[in-house]
């Protein structure tokens, strides 16, 4: 609608009404600049808005799961300082038996060893009921307030449970901060990991060696017996007396029979017999018990002698079980803390991408902004000095 | 001689009323309303001589106002939609305002809570982590309080709004009715148009229109009928009808709109648009109530959800875990005019099915029907109300009770009033469900290599959840339970008794015997609070499709695009306003320099005028002249 007229009020209140638009612009983008957000309220730009709320609830995310990366990593380096010391621990049980295993050992040197031996299970016990800074067990599964180790009338018993505690340390992502007692210090394997060999009727001079496993998936699980059906042929026969494999004898030879092999040396009398059985699972401190009651026979005699030999041998074979299975413990406390590094690396990386993306959305930017302002400035100066001439004139000025 | 000096006298008198008008409309240029006048001039019926028709001078014919109709009209019109959405841009601005800060707000309150149950999961036992999850909890609920009475403040603050826009409104329309009085009264004793007052009657049906859209219409007699609404009279002639505030037939809370017709009341809320009123009643209905319903609706499913996992925990001493926040219960209001005297009651029983909508129950006399408020769209129930088989609709069960009478009606919201009754119930730090309820182990002397799972719950509420199984191999594919029954195993199978599932992978040896049990001690677990970190991530709202967080996203999200709109119409509609109320003026405002040149004009007329009385003095001088003795 052009006009050919306007009324005075009307070119007043116009130019009024302009300098107001502009005072009110100009006091947005002093507002903007003043907090360095461009987006003040979700109105100025709802989209931008959710994505804002988005990034900033995944931050929030990424810096708890920093805090629980450093919960784990904490009791993690602590689960790592114990296996670390019941290694040294165990390394130092495994010399003073390799000492008490010695021909010159007497039995009064043995009885000291069984009492340092004593002392060393019992810093062992100490060590698996260590607590963390917030005084919970480690080693004891779910039931952190509960001492998980203690010494009864039958060795030590485990008195946790078999829970594994996670955290959060991505959004799909947990690790273990821990392991349970009965996983760290109870379920070490025996024998060879698989199979227990055993001495059965034993007349003869034949020794027989823990044995190895050739092929894994040739292994049937059972009990076997190893027979000297006379001096020179041996046969194996499983539970139900079938015979499974059979052979001549060679001293030092191998005696293979699904997936596994044995080997006798010495001269082992018709009708001698070994027993392969499955492996079970021994604790640590039961090895140890095991150990001091073999060295507290107290007996010097030579067939006493060569029973202790035997003995030992079986106890360092599982001492060396214990240690292997502390080193893969430490293994896998290794891997996680590894876990965490590449969280914590990917994480920092997100973070990074999140705030440079946040920075975009919701950051001012200061060029743009002051440039805005000058030319608002500029337009709002404008205008008032248009409204100062204006308002001066008039037809009465010149009657 | 006489002629001459006569039609001089014209001259003057007629320029003196111009001259007079001018002064007028210099007085009134910033006079609201006014309209520029200008005296209607005519010659004067000539007398006829011989030679031809000597004219007489001239006479002042009226006075009249320049006034373009149609232009005050749309004028009007535009003005009164600005009004509208002017109010409503501001009032969603505060909503926006209020739910932007992204630093303090629910998206941050929630991720707070749930950091601080993260703290609890890295160290179970520790009292002031718990206790730091319950503050945030708390504050979680503050949070959604502070927005909620925030909102119910806006909600006062609307009333106390239509009360002042219905009494400005009537008193305006008063004002109306007795210009109308007087405008007929002037224009039936001189026939003439009584400027100065239709220009406040205009200014006062513009000052009308600003606060709602009306409808005038001219009559005869010069007084104007004005219609509000649908065609409710506001002011009929010269008499007015009071526009009024009542309370809502559902809540003494609300005010609604009415027009006081004789002794009743007509509620007016649905019809009347337009102007400030229109844009107050629309905002409540379009903005407020649905974010103040979305608003419980998040809050429902934050407790549901929150609450039903953490029941599948168990608290530091053992035992199983509570529910940890309390919703507050569903709106249920009687329609005031019920004459029966049946009741109903509805509580939550699903929020994911639950609805951002207010519901109208009505009995038939024979039959309970549902429909939306907003809609009037019926809602189809199942069930038949009783207490044992209630009707289930939305996410609510209804139960019905008492004797209606046919087409009583009952309220029911059932999502406004969720946050305002949120309750943290737990207080003491240990009864924040960490653990789960149960752990698995494999037995000690295990033979082959089957793995059992940590486990997890089903069913909190099964009493047996807790008593220990133990599940034996017969043999490397079977089972037994508790020593009982044999059953077929495959590596990876779930095993669900008692409430719970369990998984056993690899291959068992015989004899081999897992064990679940109650997690008696097991304080150190934090299973339970990694499921409740991880509740606010997964689909609870909508029928499951919506998390918490994306559903308080969408929830800002949508604020902001609301408000962004509306401002968006606002100012288009200003630029409308601004253009039709430049073109009215341009017809009827005052410009002073115009004025000064008329002014000047009739100035010089009558100073010409002055000269034709001197001339004919002259003239009869030299005629007294030419005959003196």
């Amino acid at each position: 609608m052009s006009t050919n007229r306007i009324s005075t009020s009307a070119m007043h209140s116009t130019v009024m009404a302009q300098m107001m638009a502009r005072q009110t612009a100009l006091a947005k983008t002093q507002s903007q600049v003043a907090s360095g957000k461009r987006v003040q309220s979700p109105s100025d730009d709802p989209i931008a808005t959710t994505q804002i709320l988005d990034l900033e609830r995944s931050r929030a995310q990424l810096e708890q799961y920093g805090k629980n990366s450093d919960a784990a990593t904490a009791r993690l380096n602590m689960g790592e300082q114990a296996m670390a010391d019941a290694t040294n621990l165990l390394q130092r049980v495994r010399d003073l038996t390799l000492q008490a295993n010695s021909g010159v050992v007497d039995a009064a040197s043995r009885a000291s060893i069984a009492t340092e031996l004593k002392a060393r299970s019992q810093e062992l016990q100490d060590l698996a009921n260590r607590r963390d800074a917030n005084g919970e067990y480690l080693f004891s599964g779910f039931s952190t307030q509960t001492q998980p180790f203690s010494r009864g009338t039958t060795g030590v018993s485990y008195a946790g449970d078999q829970g594994v505690r996670s955290l959060q340390i991505g959004t799909d992502q947990r690790v273990a901060d821990s392991f349970s007692g009965q996983e760290a210090f109870m379920g070490i394997a025996q024998g060879n990991g698989t199979f227990v060999v055993a001495a059965g009727v034993h007349s003869g001079t034949g020794s027989i060696d823990t044995g190895q496993v050739t092929n894994a998936a040739a292994w049937v699980r059972g009990n076997y017996t190893v027979q000297f059906t006379s001096a020179n042929t041996w046969q194996v026969v499983d539970s139900a007396s079938a015979v499974v494999a059979s052979g001549a004898y060679t001293s030092g030879g191998a005696i293979a029979f699904n997936g596994v092999q044995v080997s006798v040396s010495g001269a082992p009398a018709t009708g001698d017999t070994f027993t392969v059985a499955p492996a079970a699972t021994e604790s640590v401190f039961t090895t140890i018990d095991n150990l001091i009651t073999s060295l507290g026979s107290g007996v010097d005699d030579p067939g006493s002698r060569s029973q202790l030999n035997t003995n030992l041998n079986g106890s360092l074979a599982q001492l060396d079980q214990a240690l292997d299975h502390f080193i893969n413990l430490r293994a896998g406390i290794g891997a996680r803390l590894s876990t965490i590094d590449n969280a914590t690396a990917s994480r920092q990386q997100l973070d990074d991408a999140l705030s440079g993306s946040l920075s975009q959305l919701q950051d001012l930017d200061y060029a743009d902004a002051v440039s805005r302002m000058n030319q608002q400035l500029v337009g709002l100066q404008a205008a008032q000095a248009a409204y100062a001439r204006i308002a001066q004139l008039s037809l009465f000025n010149y009657l | 001689m006489a002629d001459l000096l006569s039609t001089g006298v014209s001259g003057l008198r007629a320029f003196q009323r111009a001259l007079e008008t001018t002064s007028h409309n210099i007085a009134n240029a910033a006079t609201p309303g006014f309209s520029r006048q200008r005296v209607e001039l005519a010659a004067s019926s000539p007398q006829t001589f011989g030679s031809g028709f000597i004219g007489t001078g001239v006479d002042v014919s009226g006075v009249t106002r320049y006034y373009d109709q149609l232009l005050a009209t749309q004028s009007r019109t535009a003005a009164s939609s600005f009004s509208r959405l002017d109010i409503y841009a501001g009032k969603s601005q505060v909503l926006s305002d209020l739910f932007g800060d992204s630093s303090t707000g629910l998206n941050a309150s929630l991720q707070k809570f749930t950091n601080a149950i993260q703290g609890v999961a890295n160290s179970p036992t520790s009292t002031s982590a718990r206790q730091v999850m319950l503050s945030e909890a708390e504050g979680l609920k503050q949070r959604l309080q502070t927005y909620d009475a925030r909102l119910g403040e806006l909600d006062s603050e609307i009333n106390s709004r239509l009360t002042a826009e219905a009494a400005t409104i009537t008193s305006t329309a008063q004002g109306i009715a007795r210009l109308n009085g007087q405008i007929v009264v002037a224009q039936n004793s001189t026939g003439q148009a009584p400027n100065d007052l239709l220009d406040e009657r205009d200014r006062l049906l513009g000052e009308l229109a600003t606060h709602v859209n009306v409808d005038a219409t001219r009559q005869d007699d010069g007084s104007i009928n004005v219609f509000v609404g649908s065609g409710q009279a506001l002011v009929l002639g010269s008499n007015a009808t009071a526009l009024v505030t009542k309370r809502d037939p559902y809540s003494a809370e609300r005010l609604t709109i009415g027009l006081q017709s004789g002794s009743t009341t007509v509620d007016l809320s649905a019809t009347l648009g337009g102007g400030s009123l229109g844009g107050t009643l629309d905002f409540r209905r379009e903005m407020l109530d649905p974010v103040r319903n979305q608003l419980g609706q998040i809050a429902a499913g934050l407790v549901s959800a929150v609450n039903a996992q953490h029941r599948e925990g168990v608290d530091l001493s053992g035992n199983m875990g509570t529910d940890l926040f309390a919703l507050g219960a569903v709106g249920v209001s009687p329609n005031i005019h019920n004459s029966g005297s049946g009741s109903i009651s509805v509580t939550h029983v699903d929020a994911g099915a639950l609805t951002a909508l207010d519901y109208e129950m009505t009995y038939s006399g024979s039959a309970w029907s549902l429909r939306r408020t907003d809609t009037g769209a019926a809602v189809a129930m199942t069930g038949t109300g009783t207490s044992g088989d209630p009707f289930l609709a939305d996410g609510v069960a209804i139960v019905v009770g008492g004797a209606a009478a046919a087409g009583d009606r009952f309220q029911i919201k059932p999502t406004s009033t969720a946050v305002a009754g949120m309750k943290v119930l737990i207080t003491d730090p240990a009864r924040v469900a960490v653990g789960a309820p149960i752990r698995t182990a494999a037995a000690t002397g295990n033979l082959g290599n089957a793995q059992i799972s940590e486990g997890e719950v089903l069913d909190a509420a099964n009493p047996q959840l807790r008593s220990g199984v133990t599940l034996q191999f017969i043999d490397a594919t079977h089972y037994s339970i508790n020593g009982a029954g044999s059953y077929a195993y495959a590596s990876g199978d779930n095993i669900d008794v008692n409430g719970w599932r369990v998984t056993l992978s690899g291959v068992p040896a015989a004899g081999d015997s897992f064990s679940v049990a109650s997690n008696t001690g097991g304080v150190g677990d934090n299973r339970n609070a990694l499921a409740l970190a991880t509740v606010l991530g997964k689909g609870v709202l909508t029928g499951g499709t919506e998390s918490l967080n994306g559903a308080v996203t969408r929830f800002v999200g949508a604020i902001g695009v609301s408000t962004s709109q509306s401002t968006a119409s606002r100012d288009a509609q200003q630029i409308i306003s601004d253009s039709t109320a430049a073109a009215a003026d341009s017809v009827s405002g005052v410009n002073l320099d115009e004025e000064a040149a008329n002014m000047l004009r009739f100035q010089q007329a009558y100073q010409a005028a002055a000269q034709t009385i001197r001339i004919t003095q002259e003239i009869f001088q030299s005629l007294l002249d030419a005959t003196r003795r």
